[in-house]
């Protein structure tokens, strides 16, 4: 029986010291401690119910109070419990290079329960000591304390065990399950499983895993990876296929974007300082934008990609959960069920995407210093005639009393001149501009815009008119500056970390629930539908560019002036 | 237009790191010498003859603009059609034989002249200040062709003597340290000293024939400044009125502090110049009001979208205007021991801040609108009272083998002076902006550390999200907005941040912007703006005297209360952080001073 445990119980006292690994363990010492009893009793009795020991936990999460006041479950830093992380996809690229990295990091830094093993599971043949081999190359430590490294590692690698199987096979699974009760040794056991396979073996690898291999005495629960479906259709089949299996609180669907800093921190901007929200509106805010932008192609791994298309690989996950988590009302409170229930109210205040306020394009090959890039039609694994979107710019609109009118704009692309991701809050003019001779006749030219910058060199800063100082009056653009980089001298974690570690402690704030992803298919579906049918030929622009200037024509529309290209950047 | 020209000129070379044809490029010099001359030619044309025939009684020539009435009818002009519509106006409406050489303004001109008489030259504020900010003026660019400088004291000395001790505190910009040595000659070619008796019509007799002799015929423009003490002010105003103001220019006179010691003292002062001068001709000079960030606040609230919403008791829980110095009065304390830190910080410099931090928009950046704004605020301020105020001594100290002196063993103080050399106050701007919101003042001498700064806490969030992770003091995790006037100018933005990591935790970062990492330049004097702008005739940075007196009005019960009972300053350590009842004297307005938190 998994359930959600209850976040930001701090059971510190000092002002600024809510120290999340401190607290995560003292809530299990704490706050849940009396209720525990309470739960393992009832915990004992009703094993054998369900297959997956699930609450039966609505998505508006209506139950969910009641039932945490009742019963708890004892989290993952019991000493009588076990953990076992279970990568299923074990010898694929995602898990070698950030799933493996990501956990031992937890590890490195005491962030892993006393009992944990981590099993890789793939249909290679292969030994447990083979696998720590493929792992230990890609394990690295924080920069910021190298000491025990290579303890750490060697202590690390031993609780990394192998099982080879088939991803349809219960057998396989029931295999699994044994080697797992045999490390659990009696403890309360609770699993995660991180699928990192792809999509069309999803809902079996599911299948055995639940009714071979979950836990009987504590919480299983599954990370699956994006894509969710292709289309409103195919994603409701999907979750209808999960859904058999798990129950909605059973499943993590990761977005690794909002596992970024800097999307964690959107909200603590907002809601923890007086000096943003009441500029949060219509009413100051002229525009938004979320940029994304790769500066290199799919490089010989197009395979995948060709059959989705930046739209669905890019905006209508990852830009689309930045803009719901941007836009969102202040949510009852910082619970998982509070902040989905909001942001799924900004989507459902969406108007589905329209064809004229899209912009798709594709990379063409490009020379440059006598260097030569090549076209995306180029890559082997593309087909010749492929007209799938390499970048796309796309003006969204949300029809609630706070946003009416206020365009959000998006842009993703590979292949193009920089690598970054953004969000960009452009604030309108000052009304009745003391200074406005200054500022010549645009006056929009010279607004406030606040930019987060998600990656690379994580760093907020706003921009504001300022008095060039010296004699006379001449105004220009400063910015107020945080770069992460001089304040922060640590390391910042990856995404990964942070949302493995939120799975494995019940955290589902940053994971995406059912019902939101259905109303993100369908914000996205018809336009993709019209694209694919009409097969709507992308505007090809150089490998390495600024993308086709298509997209800053769809931004004049809205009258908005993309603020990465602006000049001044 | 001449006026253009000169402007343009200085401008284009201050700002020589931005030759941008942009958005930003506005002159703003170009603008206010042409705002002036619009706004006087066509509304009084007959001043200039006013004044020549009334050469005798109102023995300066003046321009004729009352305190703010003019001032309206200026924009409006010189927003349609500046440089024309000044120029028709002034073709319309002057007497033939003057558009040729149009009075006041158009410093530059061929045919017109600046003379600055420092007055007081041997003194200190004159070479440590006055002659740098000129060469640093005249480096620049920003000086009219033809000018000259004159020094006038009681001491008998040679143009070459002066020039010598001149030439001592002249330096140069560090971004263009070329032809430095050549400009100073140049520079110390156009100095020149006069000597002669403050009180003595004669001796300014004597001044103006050379004046005359510089000027050449040419247009006449006079600037007098005087830094001398106050004492001496009148008689100096009086001699040089009527005896050295110019016959076919402006004349003006720029006044240091202290104008007074209360409001009976201040008025009295101002009477008396008015005497002899109109008060567009008196520039009250407060060069707290030259910083680089003080000028800047209003472009910060004003130019900017995201600030203005935010400044009134909505949102602001207190505002705080810190002065404070690492030293005393070091063998120099005979001028302060008789006005005290209240009058010599608080009353002009901090209140001056206060008024321009607190006014409401004005109706444009012209310098009356811009007065009459700031004398609002300060007609709407409750008179101080002494609950509201602490006063401080510092006291002798020994650290590290060294004995700091007391205020008293200052050997020009008296024994038993009560003379406060810190004073915190708390004021409040009873109007519908302000209504409750603390206002605090603290300025002291001999203090841990040298800065000037504006601070502004706001509210705490309303049902915050993360309350649990701020403890129980919901107010000591809200946003700060500080401006640091001196020393490193900067403004940063005090936000609660998560750091980066796995779990929650929030702290204080700053939203920075350091002038030293943004702004290669080197920052000007405030003397130098000042000057610049008493040239150019803005008055915006200057005091009027309607802003004085009300000064003056919230101060004097408080200054006359503390000496009539004599009341003893709590005694503080040279060097400590002043005296503890500061921080009493903001905990009963709920106020943390941000200087002395700990994240500083």
């Amino acid at each position: 029986m998994a359930i959600q445990l209850s976040h930001f119980s701090s059971s510190s006292t000092a002002l600024y010291s809510f120290d999340h690994k401190i607290s995560c363990f003292s809530k299990w010492v704490t706050g849940i401690h009396f209720r525990r009893q309470l739960r393992n009793h009832f915990e004992l009795k009703s094993t054998n119910g369900y297959p997956l020991n699930a609450v039966p936990m609505q998505d508006e999460g209506s139950v969910a109070k009641t039932l945490e006041e009742e019963v708890h479950f004892p989290e993952s830093g019991e000493p009588n419990s076990m953990l076992s992380i279970t990568v299923v996809g074990a010898s694929g690229d995602l898990a070698k290079k950030k799933i493996f990295p990501a956990l031992f990091a937890l590890y490195y830094e005491d962030w892993l329960p006393e009992n944990f093993v981590v099993y890789g599971y793939a249909r290679t043949k292969m030994t447990d000591e083979e696998l720590r081999n493929v792992i230990s190359e890609t394990l690295t430590c924080r920069i910021d304390r190298r000491e025990n490294c290579q303890d750490k590692m060697e202590e690390f690698l031993k609780r990394c065990f192998y099982h080879s199987g088939q991803y349809n096979s219960e057998e396989h699974f029931l295999e699994l399950n044994c080697k797992l009760k045999e490390r659990e040794s009696g403890k309360l056991s609770n699993r995660l499983f991180y699928l990192s396979i792809p999509p069309n073996i999803f809902v079996d690898v599911v299948k055995c895993a639940s009714t071979k291999a979950s836990s009987a005495t504590g919480w299983t629960r599954v990370i699956v990876e994006k894509p969710f479906g292709r289309d409103s259709e195919s994603s409701r089949e999907l979750t209808k296929c999960l859904k058999q299996y798990l129950t909605e609180d059973q499943i993590f669907r990761i977005d690794h974007y909002l596992g970024k800093e800097l999307v964690e921190n959107l909200s603590v901007l907002r809601f923890s300082n007086l000096v943003f929200e009441p500029l949060w509106s219509r009413n100051y805010i002229r525009n938004v934008q979320f940029i994304f932008s790769e500066d290199f192609g799919t490089d010989g791994r197009g395979g995948y990609f060709d059959n989705y298309g930046i739209i669905r690989d890019i905006m209508q996950n990852h830009l689309l959960q930045i803009l719901a988590l941007f836009a969102m009302e202040t949510p009852v409170s910082l619970n998982a069920e509070d902040i989905r229930n909001e942001k799924v109210k900004v989507l459902k205040s969406m108007m589905p995407l329209q064809l004229e306020d899209v912009v798709v394009g594709q990379y063409k090959g490009h020379n440059k210093g006598g260097k030569s890039y090549p076209g995306y039609i180029d890559d082997p694994t593309v087909p010749k005639d492929s007209v799938t979107p390499t970048f796309a710019a796309a003006a969204l609109f949300i029809n609630n009393a706070r946003w009416d009118g206020v365009p959000f704009l998006m842009k993703a692309g590979k292949a193009l001149h920089t690598k970054r991701a953004e969000i960009r809050v452009q604030f309108r003019h000052v009304p009745g501009n003391l200074y406005k001779r200054n500022f010549g006749t645009d006056l929009d030219k010279a607004t406030n815009e606040l930019v987060l910058r998600l990656q690379p060199d994580e760093a907020i800063y706003l921009k504001i008119n300022n008095k060039v100082p010296g004699l006379g009056m001449r105004l220009d653009r400063s910015d107020l500056n945080l770069f992460y980089k001089t304040r922060y001298t640590r390391e910042i974690p990856d995404a990964y970390e942070r949302l493995l570690l939120d799975a494995i402690e019940g955290e589902r704030r940053l994971f995406i629930r059912s019902d939101e992803l259905d109303a993100a298919w369908a914000l996205f579906t018809p336009l993709l539908k019209e694209i694919e049918e009409n097969k709507i030929m992308p505007e090809l622009y150089p490998y390495g560019s600024r993308g086709p200037v298509g997209a800053h024509y769809l931004a004049a529309k809205h009258n908005v002036r993309w603020g990465d290209l602006s000049g001044d950047d | 237009m001449a006026s253009l020209s000169s402007s343009t000129h200085c401008c284009s070379s201050s700002s020589a790191y931005s030759n941008s044809s942009s958005l930003w490029s506005d002159q703003h010099h170009y603008y206010i010498s042409n705002l002036e001359f619009s706004a006087i030619s066509p509304k009084n044309p007959g001043s200039k003859k006013i004044s020549l025939q009334s050469k005798g009684r109102l023995s300066l020539n003046a321009i004729l603009m009352q305190d703010g009435a003019i001032a309206t009818t200026a924009t409006t002009v010189e927003n349609e059609a500046p440089t024309k519509k000044s120029k028709d106006g002034l073709l319309s409406a002057s007497p033939p034989e003057e558009h040729k050489e149009p009075i006041g303004f158009d410093v530059n001109n061929d045919q017109s002249t600046v003379s600055i008489t420092v007055v007081g030259a041997s003194g200190d504020l004159a070479r440590k200040k006055i002659f740098p900010a000129l060469f640093a003026l005249y480096y620049e660019d920003c000086l009219p062709e033809h000018f000259s400088i004159f020094g006038y004291a009681r001491s008998k000395m040679t143009d070459a003597e002066l020039r010598n001790m001149v030439s001592k505190t002249l330096t140069c910009r560090i971004d263009k340290r070329e032809n430095c040595g050549e400009k100073m000659e140049q520079f110390l070619k156009r100095c020149f000293y006069h000597s002669g008796q403050y009180d003595s019509k004669e001796d300014f007799v004597e001044i103006d024939k050379k004046l005359k002799e510089h000027e050449a015929g040419r247009v006449s423009n006079r600037l007098f400044y005087l830094s001398i003490p106050p004492n001496i002010f009148i008689d100096a105003v009086r001699c040089a009125s009527v005896s050295a103001s110019s016959a076919n220019g402006w004349t003006r006179v720029i006044v240091e502090k202290p104008f007074g010691r209360d409001s009976e003292s201040s008025a009295a002062l101002t009477r008396s110049l008015k005497q002899y001068l109109l008060e567009d001709q008196i520039f009250r000079i407060d060069h707290y009001l030259g910083k680089e960030l003080v000028e800047n606040l209003s472009v910060l609230r004003f130019s900017n979208l995201i600030f203005e919403p935010l400044w009134s008791r909505q949102y602001i829980r207190n505002v705080q205007f810190i002065f404070s110095e690492d030293f005393g009065t070091e063998g120099r304390g005979g001028y302060f021991d008789n006005y005290g830190i209240i009058r010599d910080i608080m009353q002009n410099h901090l209140l001056q801040i206060l008024a321009l931090f607190a006014m409401e928009t004005p109706v444009s950046l012209d310098a009356e609108d811009i007065r009459n704004e700031k004398v609002k605020v300060l007609r709407s301020m409750r008179t101080l009272s002494m609950d509201d105020v602490v006063i401080g001594q510092y006291k002798s100290h020994t650290k590290g083998g060294i004995t700091y002196p007391a205020y008293t063993d200052d050997k020009t103080v008296p024994n038993d002076s009560l003379t406060p050399t810190f004073a915190a106050a708390a004021l409040f701007i009873d109007n519908a902006r302000w209504d409750g919101v603390p206002f605090l003042m603290k300025a002291g001498k001999a203090l841990h550390d040298r800065r000037a700064e504006i601070r502004v806490q706001f509210r705490h969030v309303p049902g915050n999200l993360y309350n649990r992770n701020f403890g129980t003091d919901l107010d000591r995790a809200t946003n700060e907005l500080v401006i640091r006037v001196q020393p490193d100018e900067a403004i940063y933005l005090k936000i609660n941040n998560k750091v980066p990591g796995l779990g929650m935790r929030l702290d204080r970062s700053n939203l920075n912007l350091l002038y030293k990492a943004r702004y290669s330049k080197e920052i000007p004097d405030a003397y130098e703006r000042l000057l610049l702008d008493a040239i150019e005739g803005e008055r915006r940075l200057f005091i009027r005297s309607d802003e004085l007196d009300a000064a003056w009005a919230l101060f004097t019960p408080l200054l006359k209360e503390l000496e009539d009972k004599r009341l003893i300053p709590e005694y503080y350590p040279y060097g400590s952080r002043g005296p503890v009842g500061a921080h009493y004297l903001a905990a009963k307005y709920n106020v943390k001073w941000g200087d002395l938190g700990v994240d500083e």
